[in-house]
C-alpha cells in the first residue's frame, strides 16, 4: 500500500503542480477553509468542512458561454473556451463526490453541457475519508457515508490517528497521480497500517419517509412555519454540492456581447418573477418549500437519486442556521402522529 | 509609505509613450455645460479627452454613474455643478455634495486613487474656469498613467 | 432572574396581554443562537439569550409575513435597538407595531419601544466605541497606497459569489426590489466577477452611509468571510466626521444622505 505523511498534503500539491496539474485543496483564506487552487505557502486544512463545495470547480459561479461582436454590420460569434486544464481536487469529503451522480445527470439530462463536461474530464479526484463529523453533518440520513468513494479517483484514508493518509487509487486517473508522488508516497506492506475508523454520524431521519410526506404535503400551512427564520438569500444554494441553478446574463457594450452563466438561488425573491409581474413563488414559504421539494422529492421522483448529500453546508452557511434536518425532523414527528 | 507613494508615481507616469487620458464629466445643464459652452463659444482652447455626459442637475447624479464610466474605460471622471446656493432646483447640488463627500472617500478606500476623481463647481459664466479645470485634470491624470487595467472596479474583457 | 428567565417572562407576558401577537427571539441550536418566531405564551420556554447571540433580528421588521403579524416584540442588544431606532426614523416601522426586549452583555433592560430605545442607548450605550481591531485595521488599509487597496479589496471581492446573505441580513436593507436587480437596463453586473462584484460592494455600503448601526450582520452573514466591516466602519467615520451624525440614536432624525445644511464642507471641491 502507499502510505502519505498527512502533514505532507501541502507537498504533494506541489509534487502535482510541479507536474503539471492545476491542484485544490482546502486551505486557510481569509477566516475561512475553502476548496482553492493550491499555491506555495497555502495552509492546509482538512480538520473542517471547506465553506464551499467540488461543484465550485465543475460549475464555476460565473463564467462566459458565449461572446459576440458587432464589427459595422458584421455580426460575429467568437469561440468560448471551455476549461480544460488538467486539474487535481485532494482532500473532496465523501459528501462531495455522492453529488457527482445528481450534477453528472442534470448537466447531461436533455443537452451535454459542454463546460461542465470539459471540467469534468480534466478533474481527478481524490478523496479523504471523514473520520470526524460536526453537528451539520448527516450524510448516512441520505445514503451516504463518511468512507465512500462513489466518484472518487482515487482515496486518502487516514491511519495512526490522522497521523499518515493511506493513498488507494480507485481509478486509472487516479493511479495516474502516482508516478508526480513517488517520493512523497512510501511503500509499505498491506495490512501493517491500520486505516482509522470513519466518523460516527448517526441517522438523523427517514430520507423515503420523507420523500414520502413531501410529495402528499405540497399545501401545508407548516411551509409558513418554517420559512419564517429565512432571509431569502443565495447562501445555501451557492454552497450546496448539488445545487444548480443559473441565470443567464448578456453583458454589452455597443459592439461587445459577454454571455455569461451565473449562479442563480431560489430561495431569492426574483427567481420565479415573470416579465409580467406574477410571480408564482410570491412568499418565502413558497420557495422555502420548493428547496426542499426539489432536493428531497422531485429529484428523487424524477432521478431515483436524492438531491441532498448530507453536507450541512446549508446550515453553516445560512445566517439564521437554517438547514434541511430540523424540517426532515419535523416532518417525521408529524407522521408518527395517528391521523385522527 | 512616501517611498511607496513615489513609486507609484513614477512607475505610472505614461507620458513619454503619449497616453492619452480619457476623461467623462458629468455636469448640470444649467451651471457647467453653459459654462463649457462659453468657454466654446469664446474659443477658449482646452484638452480635448474630456467627453461631457449632461445632467439636469448634479443632484440627478447616482455615484453609480462614476463607477459606470471607470468600469468602461474611463481614466478620471469630473462631476461638477452650480455653486451652492445657485442650483436651477434650488438644492440639487446640497444634495449631491453630501453624497459626493461620501463617495469620493468610499473609492478612495477601495483602490481608486483620488487623483482620477474631481469635483468642481462651475457658473454658467466660468468658461475660463472650465477650460483651466479641464487641462489640470487632464495633465494630472497624464502624470498619473492609464487607469490600471487590473483594477476590479474596470470592466474585463 | 437571568437574562434568558426575564426574557421568557416578559415574552409570555406580552403574548397573554396581546401587546405582541409575535416575539421573535433566539433558541440554542448546534451551539448558533438563531431566530425563533412565537406567537404562544406556552411557547417561551424555547427563548434563550446568551453569547451565541449575535444575529440582529431587526432585519426580520421589514419582512411581509412578520409585519402582517404585528404588533411584534424583538429580543435586541443595543446594535439591534441602533436598527430598530433608524427603522422607526425611516417609517418603516408604524407606531406601535414593534417592541423590544432591550438585552445588554449581560443585562436585561425590559420592554421598550422605539423611543424608549432611543433613551436607553443614549443614557447607557451612548459610547458605542467601534471594535479597536476593526478601527485598527481600517486605519492600516488608509495608510496604504491606492495600488496596495486595490490589490487588497480586488482579493476580497474575489471571493464573493453574489449570495446576498450581506444584503439579506442587514436590517437597513429594506427594498423590495434592491438596484442590483433592476435589469431594463442592468446597473450593476450579476456577475460574481471584477467589477459586477466591486459595484455591489460598493453600491450596498454606500446605501447603508448615515443608516448603518456597525452592528456586523453583514460580515457575520457572509459565508466567504468577506470583510465588509472594513467598508462600513470607514464611511461611518466619515459620516460622523463631515456630517456629525451617529445613526440609531434619534427615532426622529432625518435621513444624513437625504438632508443637508448649506454649509457642508465641500473642501474637496475645486
Amino acid at each position: 500500500m502507499k502510505v502519505l505523511e498527512a502533514r505532507k498534503i501541502g507537498e504533494l500539491a506541489a509534487a502535482l503542480s510541479g507536474a503539471g496539474w492545476r491542484v485544490l485543496l482546502p486551505i486557510e483564506d481569509g477566516n475561512v477553509v475553502r476548496l482553492a487552487p493550491w499555491s506555495p505557502g497555502a495552509a492546509v486544512r482538512t480538520d473542517v468542512v471547506p465553506v464551499n463545495s467540488l461543484k465550485d470547480a465543475l460549475f464555476p459561479p460565473s463564467e462566459a458561454i458565449g461572446r459576440f461582436g458587432l464589427d459595422g454590420n458584421d455580426f460575429t460569434v467568437k469561440e468560448a473556451p471551455v476549461d480544460s486544464a488538467r486539474t487535481v481536487a485532494l482532500c473532496v469529503r465523501a459528501c462531495d463526490t455522492a453529488a457527482l451522480g445528481l450534477l453528472d445527470t442534470i448537466f447531461n439530462w436533455d443537452f451535454p453541457d459542454a463546460f461542465y463536461n470539459a471540467r469534468r474530464s480534466a478533474v481527478t479526484i481524490v478523496s479523504l475519508v471523514c473520520t470526524s463529523a460536526d453537528e451539520q453533518c448527516f450524510c448516512t440520513s441520505v445514503g451516504g457515508r463518511p468512507d465512500a468513494t462513489v466518484g472518487a479517483d482515487a482515496v486518502l484514508r487516514p491511519a495512526e490517528a490522522g497521523a499518515k493518509l493511506i493513498f488507494e487509487p480507485l481509478t486509472d486517473k487516479g493511479r495516474a497521480l502516482v508516478s508526480a508522488a513517488t517520493a512523497l508516497l512510501a511503500d509499505v506492506a498491506d495490512a501493517t497500517v491500520v486505516a482509522d475508523k470513519p466518523a460516527e454520524v448517526p441517522q438523523l431521519f427517514d430520507r423515503p419517509a420523507v420523500t414520502k410526506w413531501l410529495g402528499a404535503n405540497f399545501d401545508s400551512p407548516l411551509w409558513q412555519d418554517w420559512s419564517l427564520a429565512c432571509l431569502g438569500c443565495g447562501a445555501c444554494a451557492f454552497a450546496c454540492p448539488t445545487c444548480h441553478c443559473f441565470d443567464i446574463q448578456d453583458e454589452t457594450t455597443r459592439s461587445r456581447c459577454v454571455r455569461y452563466r451565473n449562479w442563480d438561488a431560489c430561495a431569492l425573491s426574483l427567481f420565479t418573477q415573470h416579465a409580467g409581474g406574477h410571480n408564482p413563488r410570491a412568499d418565502q414559504a413558497a420557495r422555502r418549500r420548493q428547496r426542499l421539494m426539489h432536493k428531497l422529492s422531485y429529484i428523487p421522483e424524477r432521478f431515483a437519486l436524492v438531491g441532498c448529500v448530507g453536507c450541512g453546508r446549508c446550515e453553516r452557511a445560512c445566517p439564521a442556521g437554517l438547514g434541511i434536518v430540523e424540517i426532515c425532523q419535523a416532518i417525521e414527528e408529524i407522521q408518527k402522529v395517528p391521523a385522527r | 509609505m512616501e517611498q511607496t507613494k513615489a513609486n507609484t508615481k513614477t512607475t505610472r507616469d505614461a507620458s513619454a509613450e503619449g497616453f492619452e487620458p480619457r476623461i467623462v464629466a458629468f455636469v448640470c445643464n444649467w451651471c457647467t455645460y453653459a459654462g463649457a459652452d462659453l468657454a466654446g463659444t469664446s474659443r477658449m482652447q482646452y484638452a480635448p479627452n474630456v467627453r461631457i455626459i449632461k445632467l439636469p442637475c448634479t443632484g440627478r447624479i447616482d455615484p453609480m454613474f462614476i463607477l459606470k464610466a471607470f468600469e468602461g474605460g474611463a481614466d478620471a471622471v469630473l462631476v461638477s455643478g452650480c455653486h451652492p446656493g445657485d442650483c436651477h432646483y434650488t438644492s440639487g447640488n446640497y444634495h449631491a455634495r453630501r453624497r459626493w463627500a461620501v463617495f469620493h472617500k468610499l473609492l478612495d478606500f477601495t483602490g481608486i486613487d483620488p487623483g482620477r476623481l474631481h469635483f468642481s463647481w462651475v457658473s454658467a459664466a466660468e468658461g475660463r474656469k472650465f477650460a483651466d479645470l479641464i487641462n489640470d485634470v487632464t495633465e494630472a491624470v497624464r502624470g498619473l498613467g492609464p487607469f490600471a487595467s487590473d483594477n476590479p472596479a474596470r470592466r474585463q474583457a | 432572574m437571568n437574562v434568558t428567565e426575564a426574557i421568557r417572562a416578559d415574552a409570555a407576558r406580552l403574548l397573554t396581554e396581546g401587546r405582541a401577537r409575535m416575539v421573535i427571539g433566539y433558541r440554542l441550536h448546534h451551539g448558533r443562537g438563531v431566530p425563533v418566531f412565537l406567537t404562544a405564551p406556552e411557547r417561551v420556554d424555547s427563548l434563550y439569550y446568551g453569547p451565541q447571540c449575535t444575529l440582529n433580528l431587526a432585519a426580520y421588521l421589514s419582512r411581509p409575513e412578520v409585519r402582517r403579524s404585528a404588533p411584534v416584540a424583538i429580543v435586541a442588544a443595543p446594535a439591534a435597538l441602533r436598527s430598530l431606532v433608524v427603522l422607526a426614523a425611516e417609517s418603516q416601522v408604524p407606531e406601535g407595531s414593534v417592541l423590544a426586549l432591550a438585552v445588554g452583555p449581560d443585562e436585561y433592560h425590559g420592554v421598550v419601544d422605539a423611543a424608549a430605545a432611543a433613551e436607553l442607548l443614549r443614557t447607557r450605550y451612548a459610547c458605542l466605541e467601534a471594535d479597536p481591531d476593526l478601527s485598527a485595521r481600517a486605519a492600516e488599509l488608509a495608510a496604504m497606497s491606492p495600488r496596495e487597496r486595490s490589490a487588497f479589496w480586488q482579493e476580497q471581492f474575489a471571493r464573493c459569489t453574489r449570495c446576498y446573505a450581506c444584503r439579506a441580513a442587514c436590517p437597513g436593507c429594506y427594498c423590495q426590489r434592491c438596484v442590483v436587480e433592476k435589469n431594463m437596463p442592468q446597473w450593476v453586473s450579476t456577475a460574481a466577477r471584477g467589477h459586477g462584484n466591486y459595484a455591489w460592494h460598493i453600491l450596498r455600503a454606500f446605501h447603508q452611509a448615515g443608516r448603518c448601526v456597525l452592528c456586523g450582520a453583514c460580515e457575520s452573514a457572509c459565508p466567504q468571510g468577506i470583510e465588509l466591516m472594513l467598508l462600513n466602519i470607514s464611511i461611518a467615520q466619515n459620516v460622523q466626521e463631515q456630517f456629525g451624525a451617529t445613526p440609531g440614536l434619534d427615532p426622529e432624525a432625518k435621513p444624513v444622505m437625504g438632508t443637508f445644511r448649506p454649509d457642508d464642507k465641500d473642501e474637496f471641491i475645486r
